[in-house]
């Protein structure tokens, strides 16, 4: 019990009263756990760091609906619940369909997106202008824009015009081109049918009447007249009986009945007829790419242009390196039958490439720092130590064991260690901090492991560069050590 | 008498001199090879972002946009404008000609298969060896401009090879659908004429290109009659991150004073770039691809501001290392010191002898530091970037000026302490 607080005097009274010296060792193992703190925080942090900065990149996977399987918002929603908020750095819906501008007579692609997210998949883009905010705006690439010669502020028409092939699928009535039929009650209860063939401008082709149901010579008759028929060619539904079309002699109720079938038939395919909306333009976006030659308007302008919801791809920026990103791949298209998830490889495979280039180099950067730092401790320590030859060779004489004056010169060495490492961690911590904000403009995690480490790492250090040259000292006889030799 | 003393201590002394200098050289070194690293990585960086392709492309003035936004297929290739072949050359005759890295011409077509499927196929350089008028050569082409590509079957065409003219490589979405392997033999029908070509290679691109054919550009220009002609061309080019007078410029250089012109042109921005790739390119339109340009910006400047912040962290460790060692040894010799001065010696001459002391341990301390760092640097580049740090010059008055300044802040105040102290203390042991 006494030798211990014996042990602990000599500790503290040695470095109370050499403070000065004391200082200088306390300062040079601060500086060396502060640069160990702070350069393995930043190391562990960067590849983190750096992968979002690669984000600016834009999109690294793409979800696409399989030929059988379809994408709507609903389901990106339920897709995008894979990932982790963070690891999510955007996802961004698109609808391509060709527009028309009928007074310029010109069709361009155009991208029904969501522009919140366009924002952070693509933060290349540059738009003169703004976004558009809400609907019945349009953001125009600057090729498109140079061509229709639209700045800001301008407004433009843009009309849905449905494809116009023919389809043999009997179900299939919503392309123009393909048959209409509808039916309507007529006289005393009976049905008349009417089936239409529409053109590619959404007008009557051919028509056929079905009036069977009616009386012969009356209603019956507008089955077979050819001049009946021949005066709904060409028309555009709707139509009002007695405007656009006249009624078969004799049979109003029957005519009635046809215009009606036909205009129910209409409404049973909305999608059939071209749609028009106006829009202003907010903004001309340049990317010096593909996007120059389309133009983007809002998920709900391009609904309500074609009537349909779905969507033909997601662009997804995540911040997740290459293994990561292949896990999801195979997770998302294992889950969800009819969505097929890509990775964009020019963008995930190059970023694979460089990010472990720059991770390297910091890797060997902390390390020759760190190696450098430590020997240079460890010197200074050793001058600090080897200045008490003298000290050590007048304990020797008045009858010390070597043992104990390595246990004392160890143990004042372990506490500086452990002191200095403690001050080191925490300025560290500050040190990568500031490195975090002013790189990066995001705060650094705190690693928790790395204060016992530092401390630890600190105190053997500080030991280790001790024990040579104490065992030098001891080995001296005393009696040269005192004379100073 | 003054050498003596010095040679005295230095010869004497060797020991404590040699960890003193040991200290210096480590912090040199330090200094040296992260200074290096740090001057000379955003050249490093800026090769390795090379890997994400190219950040301009040049394409006829006229119909830059027609038949990309209008898919305007068959007929339209006859009356669209074209870049000439003869004069990609020139693209190293630039004033940043050294900051092209590669660069590759495009011409594309229709072609019909047997079985009657179109398909595109594109024509470009592969490996092009180039020899310029400046008497320099350089192999240019798609083989390093889509590192991304992933040769699966067969190997990537090479147009050294004397038959690469009848060779084409093939997307693995198409070869798929069709069935081909490397080796096969296609018949290819283009507008005008129809050859037997050999596959070397199926490509997985990871997108558009995966449905298209790829040959050496002679080809598609025989198929096409279309000699010397080319759609447009993709340039790699290493730039400078762009500023608010490269913002101003790339809208309109022509409204710039004269002076901020000449800043502009003399600088690789990637607008100062297009604007002279468009002087030597006939009829051209060069544009940055912003997707490129813009993040390589982003990425360089982070990569830069971060090695700053570490070298300015190394320097400080290592400057406050040195002169906390040489402020111990000083005080370490406050009995020799003392003894000087029982003896009668003035405090100007005790300092003289001790700084020049420590200055010439130090500079000893330099010069062997300065080749650790080199060594350091040389070590980083190599193993990170598999290609030499350049050692910047301005580096050794920089990094002796630091060692300079430390030993004199480490020793100056410690001398002036020791000296302060009465002669009988310091020689009795006290304090």
């Amino acid at each position: 019990m006494t030798k211990r607080r014996m042990f602990l005097r000599m500790i503290t009274a040695s470095l109370l009263r050499r403070r000065s010296r004391m200082l200088i060792a306390l300062l040079s193992i601060g500086i060396g756990a502060t640069i160990l703190a702070g350069l393995v925080t930043i190391y562990v942090d960067v590849p983190r760091q750096m992968g979002a900065q690669f984000r600016s990149y834009g999109a690294n996977m793409i979800l696409q609906p399989t030929e059988a399987g379809a994408l709507t918002e609903e389901s990106l929603q339920d897709i995008l619940s894979v990932f982790s908020p963070e690891e999510l750095v955007g996802a961004t819906p698109y609808r391509y369909v060709r527009l028309d501008m009928t007074s310029r007579q010109q069709s361009f692609n155009t991208a029904g997106t969501d522009f919140s997210q366009v924002v952070k998949t693509s933060p290349y883009f540059s738009v003169e202008g703004a976004y558009p905010a809400s609907t019945r705006e349009v953001l125009v690439g600057k090729e498109v824009a140079e061509t229709i010669g639209v700045k800001p502020g301008s407004t433009m028409e843009l009309t849905y015009q449905p494809s116009v092939s023919i389809s043999n699928n009997p179900q299939d009535d919503r392309t123009p081109g393909a048959q209409l039929s509808g039916s309507a009650e007529g006289w005393s209860g009976g049905i008349v049918y009417v089936s239409a063939v529409l053109d590619d401008q959404a007008k009557i082709a051919s028509i056929q009447i079905d009036a069977h149901s009616q009386t012969p010579e009356f209603g019956g008759r507008a089955t077979e007249d050819e001049e009946f028929a021949a005066q709904f060619i060409g028309k555009a539904l709707p139509l009002t009986l007695g405007q656009e079309v006249d009624a078969l002699s004799g049979a109003t109720v029957t005519s009635t009945a046809v215009v009606d079938a036909l205009n129910n038939a209409r409404k049973a395919t909305p999608a059939a007829l071209p749609h028009t909306l106006n829009f202003t333009v907010t903004g001309i976006l340049t990317t010096g790419g593909k996007e120059e030659g389309f133009a983007f308007i809002s998920l709900a302008d391009m609904e309500s242009l074609t009537g349909e919801s779905k969507l033909d791809v997601a662009e997804l920026s995540i911040s997740a390196n290459a293994e990561q990103l292949d896990t999801y791949v195979n997770e998302i298209t294992e889950k969800n039958q009819g969505v097929a998830a890509k990775l964009a490889k020019r963008v995930a495979k190059s970023e694979a490439a460089v990010l472990s280039k720059l991770q390297a180099l910091v890797f060997l950067v902390t390390a020759v720092v760190l190696l450098l730092t430590m020997i240079c401790v460890s010197t200074t320590m050793m001058a600090v130590v080897s200045e008490r030859r003298r000290e050590i060779g007048l304990r020797k004489a008045l009858g010390a064991s070597d043992g104990s004056i390595r246990a004392e010169f160890l143990g004042e060495g372990m506490f500086l260690g452990g002191l200095g490492g403690i001050m080191g961690a925490l300025l560290g911590f500050v040190f990568a901090q500031v490195v975090s904000v002013n790189v990066f403009g995001s705060s650094i995690t705190f690693q928790p492991l790395l204060l016992p480490i530092t401390v630890i790492v600190s105190m053997i250090i500080a030991a280790v560069s001790c024990l040579l040259p104490i065992k030098r000292a001891v080995a001296i006889d005393p009696a040269l050590v005192l004379k100073g030799e | 008498m003054l050498f003596r003393m010095i040679r005295g201590v230095l010869f004497h002394q060797k020991g404590k001199m040699l960890l003193i200098a040991f200290t210096i050289a480590l912090g040199a070194s330090l200094a040296t090879g992260m200074l290096n690293v740090m001057l000379d990585v955003g050249d490093k960086v800026n090769k390795e972002l090379k890997n994400y392709g190219a950040n301009i492309t040049v394409k006829p003035k006229d119909s830059s946009l027609m038949s990309e936004i209008y898919d305007v297929g068959d007929g339209a290739e006859l009356n669209a404008a074209y870049l000439r072949e003869d004069e990609l050359g020139k693209l190293k005759t630039i004033f940043w000609a050294f900051n092209i890295v590669d660069f590759t011409p495009f011409l594309d077509t229709q072609v019909t298969l047997t079985n009657g499927d179109s398909v595109k196929m594109t024509g470009a350089w592969f490996n092009h060896h180039l020899d310029l008028p400046t008497g320099e050569s350089l192999d240019a082409g798609i083989v390093g401009m889509r590192s991304w590509w992933d040769v699966t079957e067969g190997k990537w065409l090479d147009e050294k090879d004397e038959n690469a003219i009848s060779e084409i490589m093939v997307g693995a979405a198409l070869a798929q659908q069709m069935g081909w392997k490397a080796g096969d033999t296609v018949h290819l029908i283009a507008s005008q004429g129809d050859k037997d070509v050999q596959i070397a290679g199926i490509f997985d691109a990871g997108g558009d290109e995966d449905e298209q054919i790829y040959s050496v550009l002679d080809l598609v220009q025989a198929l096409t009659d279309r000699e010397n002609r080319v759609s447009s061309i993709e340039v790699s080019a290493l730039t400078t991150p762009d500023n608010e007078l490269a913002r101003r410029a790339a809208r309109n250089p022509a409204a710039l004073s004269s002076r901020d012109y000449e800043t502009w042109y003399c600088t690789a921005y990637v607008s100062a770039i297009c604007y002279q790739i468009q002087e030597v390119i006939t009829g051209s339109v060069a544009s940055a691809v912003r997707q490129v340009a813009e993040s390589e910006g982003t990425i360089l400047d982070k990569t830069q501001l971060l090695m700053i912040l570490i070298t300015a962290l190394s320097l400080i460790g290592s400057a406050l290392g040195i002169s906390n060692l040489v402020t111990a040894s000083v005080m370490e010799r406050s009995q020799e010191i003392g003894l000087l001065k029982a003896i009668g010696a003035r405090d100007a001459s005790i300092t003289g002898v001790v700084m020049t002391e420590i200055l010439i341990t130090a500079l000893v301390g330099f010069g062997v530091g300065y080749g650790m760092g080199f060594g350091f640097a040389q070590l980083i580049g190599r193993s990170v970037f598999g290609a030499a740090i350049e050692m910047n010059p301005n580096v050794i008055p920089i990094v002796a000026g630091l060692i300079f300044l430390v030993t004199m802040a480490g020793s100056m105040p410690a001398i002036r302490m020791v000296l302060r102290l009465r002669p009988a203390e310091v020689l009795h042991g006290g304090h």
